[in-house]
């Protein structure tokens, strides 16, 4: 049998070995023929083993090439950088059944090396085969067959569980460099198809994971100028494999089916919603890329489901009147629902018990979001396009979120408040104020303006109604003076029963500071670009003396105290030097600055 | 046909050499033929290799079904690197010898540990579900 072994040299019967354990693949073990064993006696130096490469398959008369002499030529090849030494003996034979493939393979490989022969040590390899040739006088090797490493791999790969045959020498042929052929042509295979990786150098599409040492690998090979070796990925791969292709494309068709239709689903945005986002994140990245200039750009692909009509939905669970519990229906499709998470009939009321109306909150605000994302998602598929559906939905949203189904307004603001007192109550507010229209916008800020202060109180641990800053500063701009006064008051009065302000806590606050002073440059706007609104006015003094007592509120607190606001507005300083005294300012701009 | 690019996909695996551990411990490498969903492989031209230190043996068993549930893991064997190894192949007798002295050693040290442990009060029941190996 022929086999390479690198520790021993001279090994009686031995030819060229697989990389495999031969031993189990090739069973016909021993296969030594000794007539050409006594004739390779002579052979055993290293330059053989190059001269023996360049067997041209081709070329002589009546013997054509094992493909173990091709695998021969694998061996060496990729050991030449690595073994000068290597004192194997070689046995090459006749197989002429195997010829015509073997030329057509010989082909491809020689138009391979063409393009992808870089490495320089198969070049000098070639030259020395060359040398060796010509040289040799009882070595019948005829041919220069320069290969890159990448294809004498994959021949190895192909040709190991080829029933042995021993080795001739062939009659020396004409050496010559090798015709330069058409460019391959790309199999049908589906396995050369399958990855868009097959080309070199190697394009990764977003979806290849690779740990990151293969990927360390892969980029030093690159780097080195070797071409990965794709083994099995050439066009010509599955002819001398007898059995290859046992599994039928339709067969393969069909596994990858089943897998995808479990992927399937008719609302991807929904239900696999990560991995779309991520894609759209991708191809802009791309677009921008390509704008910029970069023409390398290359096609992402994306995983594209089958659509497969699905069974039509069907109640897992089946509840039969007046008995207790369920029974569960199952199909292939879906198995057994076990429990019923989603809770049927009324719930008891408890008002009061601390931990249910926090549950009823959090509860509410899970389904306001739900709602909040669907008009997310609608304006996402159809920007700017206020239809009557989305206006509905945001007048229901605006209606849940405000509870004002109550009758007692009281109540109706103490639920948009204890919604607020959640973070993600918050988030849902902060998301949803751009999508309102603007009365509906201004009722809400001034909602928040109103309860300025315990909304601070409650935000201490969140820190999260800086969110909110953003979304309501917008709004702030569509406030008329009236409704910004009335808003602001509401922080002037000095509640009954407490010494201080609310606009005192407000102002230790950062939103609360924040928001302060935008409402109050918007009203310095208001103001200054209302000029007909000369003469004295109930609201002008009501607006002065807001003014007032913020600055002088502002001047009390002491500078540590005072919040960093978000962003602070040029009027206000101004603002305060029309009205206030020189003194009061000087301790403004001190703390203001 | 539109494969999941990049992604894990045993279709590109077909016909080419792969090395499988299953979950008794054992180690088969064989051309992988056919696959289906669940990941059952038909192996061809299989080997039972066993490993014992430094040591290996071959043991030629044909052709292969295994069922995807008993699959730990397989990986693509590298031809041109496959020869790139320090053990050392002995015959088969010598493997299962070398694999039954290697039990042999790790029974009598398992009981060992058994036995001081139930000295000191404390005992660990076997777990049977485990893998094997």
């Amino acid at each position: 049998m022929a086999k390479l072994s690198r520790t021993d040299s001279h090994s009686p019967g031995v030819g060229v070995a697989t990389a495999t354990q031969a031993a189990v693949y090739l069973p016909e073990a021993d296969s030594a023929l000794s007539p050409e064993e006594t004739a390779m006696e002579q052979v055993c130096q290293p330059e053989e083993m190059k001269r023996l490469q360049g067997t041209h398959l081709n070329q002589s008369p009546g013997k054509s090439y094992d493909p173990l002499a091709l695998k021969e030529v694998l061996v060496c090849a990729s050991q030449l950088e690595e073994e000068e030494q290597n004192e194997e003996e070689r046995e090459e034979e006749v197989d002429p059944d195997l010829a015509p493939d073997l030329e057509e393979e010989e082909e491809q490989e020689e138009e391979e090396e063409e393009n992808d022969l870089g490495d320089p040590a198969v070049l000098s390899a070639v030259r020395n085969i060359q040398k060796g040739l010509l040289s040799s006088p009882g070595i019948k090797a005829p041919g220069v067959l320069g290969m890159s490493p990448a294809s004498l791999h994959f021949l190895w790969q192909t040709l190991d569980y080829l029933a042995p045959l021993p080795f001739r020498p062939a009659f020396p042929s004409t050496s010559t460099a090798a015709p330069h052929f058409g460019p391959r042509l790309p199999s049908p295979d589906p396995s050369v198809l399958c990855s868009p990786s097959t080309s070199w150098p190697l394009r990764l599409s977003h979806l290849t994971q690779l740990h990151p040492q293969h990927q360390r690998i892969l980029k030093q090979q690159q780097q080195h100028g070797r071409p990965p070796s794709p083994p099995a990925k050439k066009p010509w791969s599955q002819q001398p494999d007898p059995y290859a292709n046992l599994m039928t494309r339709k067969e393969k068709d069909w596994v990858v089916k089943v897998q995808m239709v479990q992927l399937q689903s008719e609302n991807p945005r929904l239900d696999d919603y990560y991995y779309q986002e991520y894609y759209q994140k991708l191809e802009k990245k791309q677009a921008d890329e390509e704008l910029l200039g970069r023409r390398s750009r290359f096609e992402s692909f994306k995983l594209v489901t089958p659509y497969i009509q699905k069974a039509e939905a069907y109640e897992s669970v089946v509840r039969i009147e007046g008995s207790l519990g369920q029974v569960a229906v199952s199909t292939c499709f879906s198995p057994r629902r076990a429990i019923d998470a989603v809770p049927h009939g009324t719930q008891e009321q408890e008002a009061g018990a601390a931990s249910s109306q926090r549950l009823q909150v959090l509860y509410r605000i899970e389904k306001l979001f739900l709602q909040l994302l669907e008009i997310e998602e609608g304006q996402k598929d159809g920007p700017a396009q206020p239809c009557e559906q989305q206006s509905s939905q945001l007048e229901k949203l605006f209606q849940a979120l405000k509870t004002q189904e109550q009758n007692n307004l009281e109540e109706a603001a103490d639920g948009f408040l204890q919604v607020l007192s959640v973070r993600k109550g918050k988030a849902l507010v902060a998301r949803l104020l751009p999508f309102l229209p603007r009365d509906r916008t201004v009722s809400l800020l001034l909602a928040i303006t109103r309860h300025l202060p315990l909304l601070v109180k409650r935000d201490v641990a969140d820190q999260a109604l800086q969110t909110l800053f953003e979304p309501l500063g917008k709004c702030i701009s569509h406030l008329t003076f009236h409704e910004l006064l009335q808003g602001l008051q509401g922080l002037m009065l000095q509640p009954p029963g407490s010494s201080e302000r609310p606009v005192t806590v407000v102002l230790q606050h950062q939103f609360g500071i924040s928001l302060l002073y935008a409402l109050l440059s918007h009203g310095e706007q208001l103001i200054s670009l209302d000029s007909s609104l000369e003469e004295p006015n109930s609201d002008h003094t009501a607006w002065t003396d807001m003014v007032v007592l913020t600055a002088w509120e502002i001047a009390q607190m002491p500078t540590a105290s005072l919040a960093e606001p978000l962003a602070f507005p040029s009027n206000l300083l101004p603002l305060f030097c029309h009205h206030v005294d020189k003194q009061l300012v000087q301790q403004l701009e001190a703390r203001m600055e | 046909m539109n494969y999941m690019p990049g992604t894990a996909s045993l279709i590109e695996d077909i016909d080419k050499k792969h090395l499988v551990l299953l979950r008794d411990g054992r180690t088969l490498i064989g051309f992988l033929r056919s696959i289906d969903q669940f990941a059952n492989l038909v192996l061809h031209q299989t080997v039972e290799r066993i490993h014992v230190g430094k040591k290996y043996g071959d043991i030629p068993r044909g052709i292969f079904v295994v069922r995807g549930e008993n699959v730990v893991l397989l990986g693509e064997i590298d031809l041109e690197k496959e020869s790139d190894t320090p053990l050392q192949q002995v015959s088969i007798e010598e493997i299962l010898e070398e694999q039954r002295a290697e039990q042999q050693t790790k029974l009598e040290a398992e009981k060992l540990k058994v036995q001081a442990l139930q000295d000191r009060g404390l005992s660990i029941p076997r777990a049977d579900t485990l893998d094997e190996y």
